[in-house]
């Protein structure tokens, strides 16, 4: 196999700068996942039947709490790539690890967030509005769950095999994709909490 | 120790703290809502923007510009179907 | 039995009856075939498990050969229903269902899997690579969309057929109106089969953006490459819309929310807009390689090089953000305001221009050319003025004001077929012909081939044109049947015998296909066109590597170049070459998929959650797996090498 040492290892092979490539074009492919139902949940925004409206079920206090989680997890992630790239295996690990579980404290605040929504008369066959909320938390927060799943497997299989190019290619994919999951969660927080409340 | 925490990430991390309290500013603050939303779209596509350029190492390598292109052509793409959709759907229906 | 019941067809009829009975045979048939032929290995060695970017591309041709007729019999079933007033040969709720699955099977699983065939077939040729950018996922794109497309297809005889159109509008389509599983089929399938193309996407333009050979600058791409390249692109962001869509179809019916319902909110029309968001992209992902097909074929038999190759890129990168900019104009009288109307009019007559500029290169291509009328040459010949009125029509439909007169009319369905049949059938159609020899070593007959061409524009012209004038006239589109006194009689009797004549067209592809495996020569050699382009460069068959030597290029028509000026395409001595393994998990983790749908459809909600695991089982597993791939030795190269150029 060549391995181009004037790059990165997880760029080294040319299979690893296709599948970083493909990868970024995937997360094209994202944007516009989102930015649907972005484009729906502002067409139904003010459509709430006979539910609750964005300001009555909105707290700043969980909202803010998920923020600062995701925010320091995507500062986390960066970091675990820069010890990866000088060769600190350990200190890569405890940082993925620190990573995923700040996105599982996310995910925890989520689900109790849903909890709150679903007791307070919002589920999400309440109105137009509460399930196109539902929905677009939803799919952010799969997405950090499946990226949990992800992450996990990342971080076993370079404890197994070390930081080859073949494993330093997926941690720096996990933490594009990752990074993208922030950068979500900042419109969201924008948009439809901030929004929301203002 | 210092090496694992490279300035340029502790910064970027400080900003977009910064930023996200900035927004906070449309909650906490009494303001119309023009100003409000020019406030969010200024913020979030900053810290998009930082996300992309320093964690992201998006232009890193001589795929750069496949990477950009790639970017500004799905962001143009996404603003026209969610601006074109409230157009037709709630602006002017 | 209660749990029996729900696969039961709601509304069969004796047709039914007997598709269940013919389907069944068959599967038997086929089963039983290749359990006498002991052909159980060689099929999953060498189709089910295979990653070669060749072997793809034949099964999407497959597929989409047999889609052509699925749709072709329904297509003819509506014409016949409509070819006298008042008939009874279908019932209202049958040719719902018929217009419906015509319009879902010739879109989505006819004319998508035959672009993926020349894609996948084609561009890998012709950018000089040995496969794909990521074989093992093209497999798995594959096997999700022929999945979906099977999915779609048991619909007809377990549980119902979708019935609210190829668009499926809530809230008709909702669970009120549409209250048995077809709709849910809908949903589903497309959704499996459309997480394969997004997947082909990715594929692609990573493919043609990173693996061209040497020397071939973004600007010395074939043109049939540059198409493929920006109609990928427009998959990549439009498909997702689709998934959402779809996703919350699915929410919508199964899950009780309200998205499109008409109480709590709910806003129906939204479903309209977000289908055209993706609706309308979709028709330039399958019209964009068309072109790209036209130009290859066109300047090949004009013995001319392209013209205006530059005009031509821009064009198509123009037309890939244009195709985003109007899919307000498919629902013009739905009530939004003279501004949204006045805006996508306007955008909407802007996308004629490239369009123009295109059909204006082939005729200045073709321009002192020395034109040699082959069968691909007469297709395309056939497709200019054809698709240009056609094209003439949608500006009409463009004018926001006077599509309230058309709209839902027959005027719109000639419009649409008129753009889709010479634009991209013919173009299918000149691509088998003008890469049969290139896939199968020999070449499909001239004559026939000529006869099938004229007799399709013959039937289209009777089929098509006489709905312009029925439109025009008022009468609506999706209506099973009209009275004598609305006066249509006669121009839909016409369209009938277009339609059956269109038929025999079909039939004859396949005779031609059956008479050309037995008779015609196989004594080819491997440029038996004498085109311009790297894909004629390599050997008929061709190897499993593509290129024994990656060739160096320095023009658009590196192929022309070596044979006119003399450039050595293959410099250098034979190297070892890494290929991709095969692999079982694209075709099992499908097959999972496909139980997960049909589960799905029915809510079996135990089945759906198994079959979930098994499909992340499946990622899990390919995440541990370690598979470098395996090198094909010097040595095999230079056996397979002679052998090859001894025959």
């Amino acid at each position: 196999m060549k391995i181009d040492n004037s790059l990165p290892l997880e760029y080294g092979t040319e299979e690893n700068s296709l599948k970083i490539l493909g990868f970024w074009i995937f997360l094209g492919a994202e944007i516009m996942l989102f930015a649907t139902l972005f484009a729906t949940y502002f067409t139904l925004v003010n459509r709430t039947g006979s539910g609750p409206t964005g300001a009555e079920i909105f707290q700043i206090t969980p909202v803010l709490f998920e923020t600062i989680l995701l925010l320091t997890s995507s500062f986390t992630v960066g970091l675990g790539i820069h010890a990866m790239r000088i060769g600190r295996q350990k200190a890569m690990i405890a940082f993925f690890s620190l990573t995923l579980l700040l996105g599982l404290a996310f995910l925890g605040v989520e689900i109790f967030e849903f909890y709150t929504y679903v007791h307070e008369g919002a589920g999400i066959q309440t109105s137009a509005f509460t399930s196109i909320l539902l929905t677009t938390l939803g799919t952010h927060g799969a997405h950090v769950t499946l990226g949990f799943f992800w992450g996990l497997f990342i971080i076993l299989q370079v404890k197994k095999r070390g930081l080859t190019p073949q494993t330093t290619n997926k941690a720096f994919i996990f933490s594009l994709y990752w990074h993208f999951l922030d950068v979500v969660w900042i419109f969201i927080f924008s948009f439809i909490y901030l929004k929301g409340m203002m | 120790m210092s090496q694992l925490f490279p300035m340029k990430q502790v910064i970027g991390f400080v900003f977009s703290i910064l930023l996200t309290t900035i927004a906070l500013a449309v909650y906490f603050l009494d303001m119309s809502f023009a100003a409000g939303m020019t406030i969010l779209l200024v913020t979030a596509f900053i810290q998009a923007g930082l996300q992309l350029v320093v964690f992201m190492h998006a232009g890193e390598t001589k795929d750069k510009g496949a990477i950009y292109t790639n970017v500004f052509y799905g962001l143009i793409i996404a603003l026209v179907t969610v601006f074109g959709t409230i157009l037709a759907m709630v602006w002017d229906m | 039995m209660d749990f029996f019941d729900r696969f039961a067809v709601p509304h069969p009829s004796v047709a039914i009856y007997a598709s269940m009975a013919a389907i069944g045979l068959t599967v038997i048939a086929v089963i039983a075939g290749i359990t006498y032929f002991k052909k159980w290995g060689y099929l999953w060695r060498e189709w089910l498990t295979t990653v070669d970017h060749k072997r793809i591309g034949i099964m999407y041709l497959l597929s989409a050969l047999l889609m052509l007729f699925r749709g072709g019999v329904d297509a003819i079933m509506m014409r016949a229903q409509l070819a006298v007033p008042e008939n009874t040969l279908l019932d209202a709720q049958h040719y719902n269902e018929i217009f419906t699955t015509h319009g879902i099977v010739m879109i989505l699983f006819m004319a998508m899997p035959f672009i993926m065939f020349f894609m996948n077939f084609v561009v890998p040729l012709q950018i000089g690579a040995r496969d794909v950018a990521f074989p093992r996922l093209n497999a798995l794109s594959f096997w999700l969309f022929f999945m979906g497309a099977m999915l779609f297809n048991i619909s007809f005889v377990v549980g119902g057929s979708p019935d609210a159109g190829w668009t499926s509008y809530f809230p008709l389509a909702g669970n009120e109106f549409s209250t048995s599983v077809g709709t849910n089929y809908y949903m589903i399938a497309i959704q499996i089969a459309g997480i394969g193309t997004l997947m082909t996407g990715i594929n692609f333009i990573t493919t043609i953006l990173k693996m061209r050979a040497p020397g071939m600058t973004l600007m010395k791409m074939p043109m049939f490459t540059w198409s493929a390249l920006i109609a990928n692109v427009i998959i990549v962001f439009a498909f997702p819309v689709l998934a959402v869509l779809l996703a919350m179809g699915t929410l919508d019916r199964q899950f009780g929310t309200q998205f499109f319902t008409m109480d709590n909110g709910g806003m129906d029309m939204l479903w309209a807009n977000l289908f055209w968001v993706w609706g309308h992209p979709e028709v330039y992902i399958l019209i964009l390689p068309a072109f790209g097909i036209y130009s290859e074929i066109i300047s090949t038999f004009a013995r001319r090089n392209l013209y205006g190759y530059k005009s031509m890129v821009g064009s198509m990168v123009i037309i890939s953000l244009l195709s985003f900019l109007v899919w307000a104009h498919h629902f013009f009288t739905m009530g939004q305001g003279a501004l949204t109307n006045s805006i996508f009019s306007i955008t909407t007559m802007a996308i004629a221009v490239p369009t123009g500029v295109k059909i204006f290169n082939w005729l200045l291509t073709l321009r002192k050319g020395k034109i040699v009328f082959t069968t691909p040459m007469l297709y395309s010949m056939l497709f200019i003025p054809l698709f240009t009125l056609g094209g003439v029509t949608g500006v009409m439909l463009a004018m926001s004001a006077a599509d309230y007169q058309y709209h839902n009319t027959m005027f719109l369905v000639a419009h649409f077929h008129n753009v889709i049949i010479p634009g991209v059938v013919y173009a299918m159609l000149a691509g088998l012909h003008y890469y049969w020899p290139k896939m199968f070593g020999f070449m499909l007959n001239e004559k026939i081939g000529k006869w099938t061409a004229w007799l399709l524009s013959i039937g289209f012209v009777l089929a098509f044109m006489p709905m312009y004038a029925s439109g025009l006239d008022g009468q609506a589109r999706r209506m099973y049947t009209y009275s004598e006194a609305a006066g249509f009689g006669l121009l839909n009797m016409i369209s009938f015998v277009g339609a059956a004549i269109m038929a025999i067209g079909f039939v004859l592809i396949v005779y031609n296909i059956y008479y050309s495996t037995r008779y015609e020569s196989r004594d080819i050699s491997n440029d038996p066109w004498d085109a311009r382009t790297l894909e004629w460069s390599t050997h008929t068959p061709v190897p499993e590597y593509n290129f024994a030597i990656l060739p160096e290029v320095r023009s658009n028509e590196a192929l022309w170049d070596a044979k006119k000026n003399g450039h050595v395409l293959f410099k250098g001595e034979y190297e070892k070459i890494h290929m991709p393994n095969n692999s079982g998990i694209p075709f099992i983790m499908s097959c999972i998929f496909f139980v997960w749908g049909f589960s799905f459809i029915f809510s079996l909600w135990i089945p759906v959650i198994v079959t979930t695991l098994g499909i992340f089982g499946c990622m899990a597993l390919r995440s541990f797996e370690q598979d470098h791939g395996r090198y094909i030795s010097v040595k095999e190269i230079e056996e397979t090498e002679t052998n090859l150029r001894g025959a």
